[in-house]
């Protein structure tokens, strides 16, 4: 448990409150442990890439696909899918809301935590990730398979409510964030930050108008959070990061931010699952919603 | 001109077969293409009057194009990609290599590149697949090289 920091800075708060051990290290297994239980029950392993036929080509077996776009996103507005499309989703991959939901993916799992931040949208609770992805998978040579598993088909509840106001932020919110020089943490590369290119280096241009970041950001890669071979760094690590040095703690609000709020998805569960960070927000709509936006206020910066 | 005539033969046949699928063979289709994208790597002993191999900004990974013309100047393409290239690349690199051989250099540089998203198909294209239209550029770019070569070669 982590103890209430000072309101007034960090630089009060003494070194040693800083947490050494995840706080919800239930959130986080290894690739070891989930051959171990793949034939459990009440458990079920989803794949969410990047890469759109990747899966295609060989996953773990049993592992579900689920497609960032095509499945959690609403095939027309910007925004993602209603309760019942996701009730629908979950209930033709064979997951209720006790099925504990094991992510997993490609780019050091970007999209498995999106894909667990949606579903944590839609308030199912039981969520994990493999620590890793499937890089790390591969790289040890664990079993792949091309078989896609079928499921008996269960019956989700169609959730009551979708958790946006909980754990995701609009761009109004994050423009309140950035007046009142809250938290707000860009973990997108440096040159994007900087407003020296509006593109990741290595991908195309997504339709950004404007470089920069949102005034009073702070500059956190999400590869910051993560080990060479693209698991989490130790809670110690991510301490040191977040809440020493980006002053971070757990009475302030937090809202994280990237392009279209996939990178920003895996520092959202760095934050709230590794170091147990109870109010941080991703804004999803991220940069390509801010650099377009008519008015927005950019800051650029060394 | 039809539209299929704008299409060199080998790879009209393709886009016709690939676009004739269902959702779910198509997706079979292109990762059987991406799995054969490594027998497009050069072989021993194959010569090149041009290879192009680099890291752009565009694609995740390094990507080497590698052109034969025989002496009926038509084209022969070889090419490298990096572990990090995506599949729908490596399945396009494969069905460019095969569609595209046998024609000659002007008429790859001539290719429309409207073919990509009828093989890729709607469900598939995104943003973040553009880099499947990264292949047929770079694949143009060493074809207009060598034109150009030629072509002062023809001044000298």
């Amino acid at each position: 448990m982590l103890l209430p920091l000072l309101e007034s800075g960090r630089n009060l708060r003494p070194m040693n409150t800083l947490p050494t051990a995840y706080a919800h290290p239930e959130a986080l297994v290894d690739t070891e442990w989930v051959e171990k239980h793949l034939q459990d029950d009440g458990i079920r392993i989803v794949e969410s890439n990047e890469d759109i036929l990747l899966y295609d080509t060989g996953h773990i077996p049993g592992a579900v696909h689920i497609d960032w776009r095509a499945d959690l996103q609403h095939p027309v507005i910007r925004d993602y899918i209603k309760p019942e499309k996701f009730a629908e989703l979950c209930s033709r991959n064979g997951i209720t809301p006790q099925t504990t939901c094991i992510f997993y993916g490609d780019k050091a799992n970007w999209w498995a935590c999106y894909a667990l931040w949606a579903f944590r949208l839609f308030g199912h609770e039981n969520v994990k990730i493999v620590n890793g992805g499937r890089d790390k998978w591969k790289a040890e040579n664990r079993p792949m398979t091309r078989e896609v598993p079928k499921y008996p088909r269960t019956n989700y509840p169609v959730p009551k409510k979708r958790f946006d106001k909980e754990i995701r932020a609009f761009a109004d919110e994050a423009l309140a964030q950035s007046k009142s020089r809250k938290p707000l943490i860009d973990v997108r590369s440096p040159g994007e930050y900087k407003g020296e290119i509006t593109h990741m280096p290595e991908y195309p241009q997504e339709g950004v108008l404007r470089g920069g970041h949102i005034p009073g950001a702070q500059s956190v890669p999400w590869k910051t959070a993560t080990n060479d071979d693209g698991t989490f760094k130790s809670a110690a690590e991510l301490a040191k990061i977040y809440m020493d040095q980006c002053g971070i703690n757990p009475a302030t609000e937090t809202v994280v931010y990237c392009r279209i709020g996939e990178r920003s998805s895996h520092t959202w569960f760095v934050l709230t699952y590794l170091l147990g960070l109870d109010n941080v927000r991703n804004y999803d709509g991220s940069w390509t919603e801010w650099g377009n936006k008519v008015g927005a206020p950019i800051e650029k910066s060394a | 001109m039809t539209e299929e005539k704008m299409y060199p033969e080998k790879l009209n046949k393709i886009i016709n077969l690939v676009e004739s699928l269902p959702e779910d063979e198509r997706r079979e289709t292109l990762v059987s293409y991406a799995d054969s994208a490594k027998k497009q790597e050069p072989r021993a002993g194959e010569k090149f009057d041009l290879e192009d191999i680099r890291k752009d900004e565009e694609c995740a990974d390094k990507v080497g194009v590698y052109l034969q013309v025989d002496d009926q100047g038509k084209a022969h393409l070889r090419m490298t990609l990096g572990p990090e290239v995506q599949t729908l690349t490596r399945a396009m690199t494969a069905i460019l290599c095969k569609g595209l051989d046998g024609v000659t250099p002007q008429e790859i540089l001539d290719l429309p590149s409207d073919f990509v998203t009828r093989i890729v198909g709607a469900e598939l294209v995104r943003i973040r697949s553009q880099t499947t239209y990264y292949v047929l550029t770079r694949i143009k770019s060493i074809c207009k090289v060598y034109l150009d070569r030629q072509r002062m070669a023809d001044v000298a």
